[in-house]
């Protein structure tokens, strides 16, 4: 590394690469300012995509058993598979704790792009029914702005990203700027008719993170199927060929990879973060970087982490810490509750060559919205996400040739999972483990979190919904799912540095900055006031560019 | 669901952790001796170490591993190993298209099973056994010495279960069933992600065919 690098002070440092602090990195540079990048992990290349790699070149197709020894964590992430699982996190070397009965699944990425490598790529909007949710049923906080505040950076991050989607006039789920929708099936076009028909309610297809024609240099899709395995088009966003490539591309942005960052550098005097210390990954030397703005994009946990281990006399709590909220208020969807059934009357073969879709349908929330009324047993709501089409039937009963028949004759499917809002609650937090450290030395987090009394009235609600749906839609050998998975398995963990105008209730301020520590931001998911239902990347980027295009101002008017 | 990220477990492997890291490091070092933390190339494989890839990422092939001519079971015994092939080539037989026993599925879970915890290695063991004690039970001998008449004979009532009645007996699973279903699911899934299970199910060897079409029917269809 030039000596330089780590001689110079730079505009602002922007800590993870991921979806957010890609968008920050881009954002800052573009606007002239200098920016470094650091990164916990390795830089990452086109060269090892696989996502046309048959199951049948991996040695165990997919049980390789180095995944259970070293990710037994990341594993229970669908996208950690045998031909990728060296992207996600060493869980031998990443601890965290939680106690006995407050399991939590924390699955993530430390390369270049982070978990924008392999992310779902469902992007929706929230609506004012969420961002003023608290004013509406008197549950928790709303958030410091609303709606048409966040529009036009919605507008900005869709119109770079290229999301794929159908306008519907949802007063639950704003439109957007969208690239041409993906197709339905028979199945899906059927019950998005019955489903308005009998309930009123809207399925649309998914809005994906995918571009279906040319895009900002970018290829459309060729619906070759596994996005989670990389792309060799680039045609799903991802932040390392997009927004870092973009902000290395100015010419204002240095990249530091395998800086894993330990806390931020506090100037006491001045009340201003001075810079970030970090453990190089592979060398464990320790390193200061100085930048007169920081800007944490580290992911909601890992950038509360930083916060508490960067500790010092005057926030003695953790950095930031004044309110005695950061680490609390974390979320996370409930996800579980739904049905299964098949139409039998379809008869439409399944297929073993694409196009495969890599994408589904999205069923908008109808529970407790302005024209619905309130729900009895719960309050916010959920969303479903599912598919409908015809699959090989290996569960085929039987044997022999007639097995092999029946195989290949296939099951018409069609199913519906519901992604539900995670109350913000007080209780559920993360702190730092006295005992646990990481491979670097660096204090580890306690994770205690569980679902409650609401997230489960509304699974029980969606497996009931669920099935009434498809039932109307004609579904046979209908299952209904009402139990849920563990806190973090939905992989939306956003809360536990929440923003709002208050500084004795929040730890940001409206744009994104410490309220202690006016140069010091957190613009990743941990900003989050209240969950809503639908998937926070495209909501954490847009936050991101409106408290990027603030300290732009900010610098502007030398008031950093 | 599983009770994920204990407390115990986790802190279990956060003591181990140190003697792993240390190891690595050295390793590490060697390999990327000034180069950590490069500012070279964001995208290049270059400042990246073999082992911090998958073996998909590095582009092996491991096709062709299971048709070494030396093969022997790793796992299984040379008769255990006999009743699978045997078992597998009842369940999916070669038709107008190769079986399981030319799919090599029992050197395929032979390998998978080596690396199993010892409960899923048991779980398995014990319904192989249950094949074969039903066969000394009913024929005498052993399952993979039965002309595949007997065999058929054997397996089917276990792969068309009749469904229990209402009235008796509805609480009582049949063991030989969930036997039978557990071999059958680790056959398919060793058959049916073999390069002869994926052409069985008609894949072209194509990535690609153009954008995804959906429905064409016309739109009252689905009304």
């Amino acid at each position: 590394m030039p000596q330089d690098v780590l001689q110079q002070t730079y505009d602002a440092i922007v800590v993870g690469s991921g979806a957010t602090g890609g968008w920050a990195a881009k954002r800052l540079a573009e606007a002239g300012l200098k920016v470094v990048l650091l990164e916990a992990g390795r830089a990452v290349s086109p060269k090892e995509f696989t996502e046309h790699m048959p199951a049948y070149k991996l040695k165990y197709r997919d049980h390789s058993p180095e995944i259970e020894r070293t990710r037994p964590v990341q594993k229970q992430c669908y996208a950690c598979m045998e031909y990728n699982y060296e992207w996600f996190v060493d869980d031998l070397e990443n601890p965290y704790s939680t106690p006995a009965d407050r399991p939590f699944s924390w699955q993530r990425l430390r390369i270049v792009g982070g978990r924008s490598l392999v992310w779902g790529r469902q992007s929706y909007r929230l609506s004012d029914t969420d961002f003023k949710a608290a004013s509406r049923d008197g549950y928790g906080d709303d958030w410091p702005f609303s709606y048409a505040d966040l529009a036009p950076y919605y507008d900005i991050v869709e119109r770079y990203v290229g999301i794929t989607g159908a306008a519907e006039k949802n007063e639950m789920l704003p439109d957007g700027q969208f690239l041409p929708p993906m197709q339905m099936t028979c199945g899906e076009v059927r019950m998005r008719g019955r489903v308005k028909a009998k309930f009123g309610r809207t399925l649309t297809i998914g809005r994906a993170a995918i571009v279906t024609q040319p895009h900002n240099g970018r290829a459309p899709c060729h619906y070759c199927g596994p996005c989670e395995r990389g792309c060799s088009t680039f045609s799903y966003f991802s932040s390392p060929f997009t927004t870092v490539k973009d902000a290395l591309k100015s010419g204002n942005c240095t990249l530091i990879t395998n800086a894993v960052v330990r806390h931020v550098d506090m100037d006491s005097d001045a009340n201003k973060a001075r810079g970030v210390t970090y453990v190089d990954r592979l060398t464990k030397e320790t390193k200061e970087v100085r930048g007169k703005a920081v800007v944490l994009c580290a992911q909601a946990l890992e950038s509360t982490r930083i916060l508490l281990n960067s500790a010092t006399r005057e926030y003695p709590n953790g950095l930031a810490n004044s309110s005695g909220v950061l680490g609390h208020y974390l979320m996370d969807h409930v996800a579980g509750g739904g049905a299964s059934g098949t139409f039998d009357d379809l008869n439409v073969l399944p297929s073993a060559n694409p196009p495969h879709r890599p994408n589904g349908i999205y069923l908008v929330r109808f529970r407790n919205t302005p024209s619905s009324g309130k729900h009895p047993h719960f309050i916010r709501g959920y969303g479903f996400q599912g598919g409908s089409g015809p699959d090989f039937n290996m569960e085929a009963e039987g044997l022999g040739a007639e097995y092999k028949k029946a195989v290949k004759q296939g099951i018409y499917g069609a199913s519906l999972g519901a992604f539900g809002e995670s109350l913000a609650n007080f209780d559920n937090y993360c702190e730092i483990d006295q005992n646990l450290k990481d491979a670097w030395g660096i204090p580890a987090l306690r994770i205690s979190m569980a679902h409650g009394k609401n997230e489960a009235a509304m699974m029980r609600d969606a497996g009931v919904t669920a099935a009434e749906m498809l039932e109307a839609a004609g579904a046979k050998n209908i299952s209904v799912q009402t139990s849920f998975g563990i806190p973090g398995m939905a992989v939306h963990e956003v809360g536990t540095a929440r923003m709002g105008n208050d500084p004795k209730k929040f730890v940001l301020d409206p744009f994104n900055q410490a309220h202690d520590v006016k140069n010091l931001l957190v613009t990743d998911g941990s900003c989050y006031v209240s969950s809503a239902c639908q998937n926070p990347t495209l909501t954490m980027m847009a936050i991101t560019v409106r408290a990027c295009d603030h300290l732009i101002d900010r610098f502007r008017r030398s008031d950093v | 669901m599983r009770n994920h990220g204990s407390e115990v477990s986790l802190s279990a492997q956060a003591t181990q952790s140190s003697a792993v890291i240390s190891r690595r490091d050295l390793i590490r070092a060697a390999l990327l001796a000034g180069t950590s933390a490069a500012l070279g190339p964001a995208f290049s494989l270059a400042q990246t170490a073999a082992f911090e890839l998958t073996p998909a990422q590095r582009g092996e092939d491991d096709s062709k591993q299971l048709a070494d001519p030396n093969w022997k079971p790793a796992f299984l015994s040379e008769d255990q190993n006999e009743t699978l092939i045997a078992l597998s080539d009842m369940i999916i037989p070669a038709t107008d298209t190769p079986g399981a026993k030319e799919a090599l599925v029992n050197r395929y879970l032979d390998l998978v099973l080596t690396g199993e915890s010892a409960e899923s290695q048991q779980n398995f063991l014990a319904s192989l056994n249950y094949i074969d004690s039903e066969s000394q039970r009913l024929f005498g001998k052993e399952f993979r010495s039965l002309t595949a008449e007997d065999q058929d004979d054997l397996l089917r009532p276990l792969a068309y279960p009749q469904r229990p009645s209402f009235w008796l007996n509805k609480d009582l699973p049949d063991p030989g069933v969930e036997h039978f279903g557990r071999l059958k699911s680790m056959i398919a899934v060793a058959y049916y992600t073999s390069e002869i299970g994926e052409r069985e199910l008609g894949w072209d060897g194509s990535f690609t065919h153009g954008p995804f079409q959906g429905c064409e029917h016309p739109t009252t269809t689905h009304k």
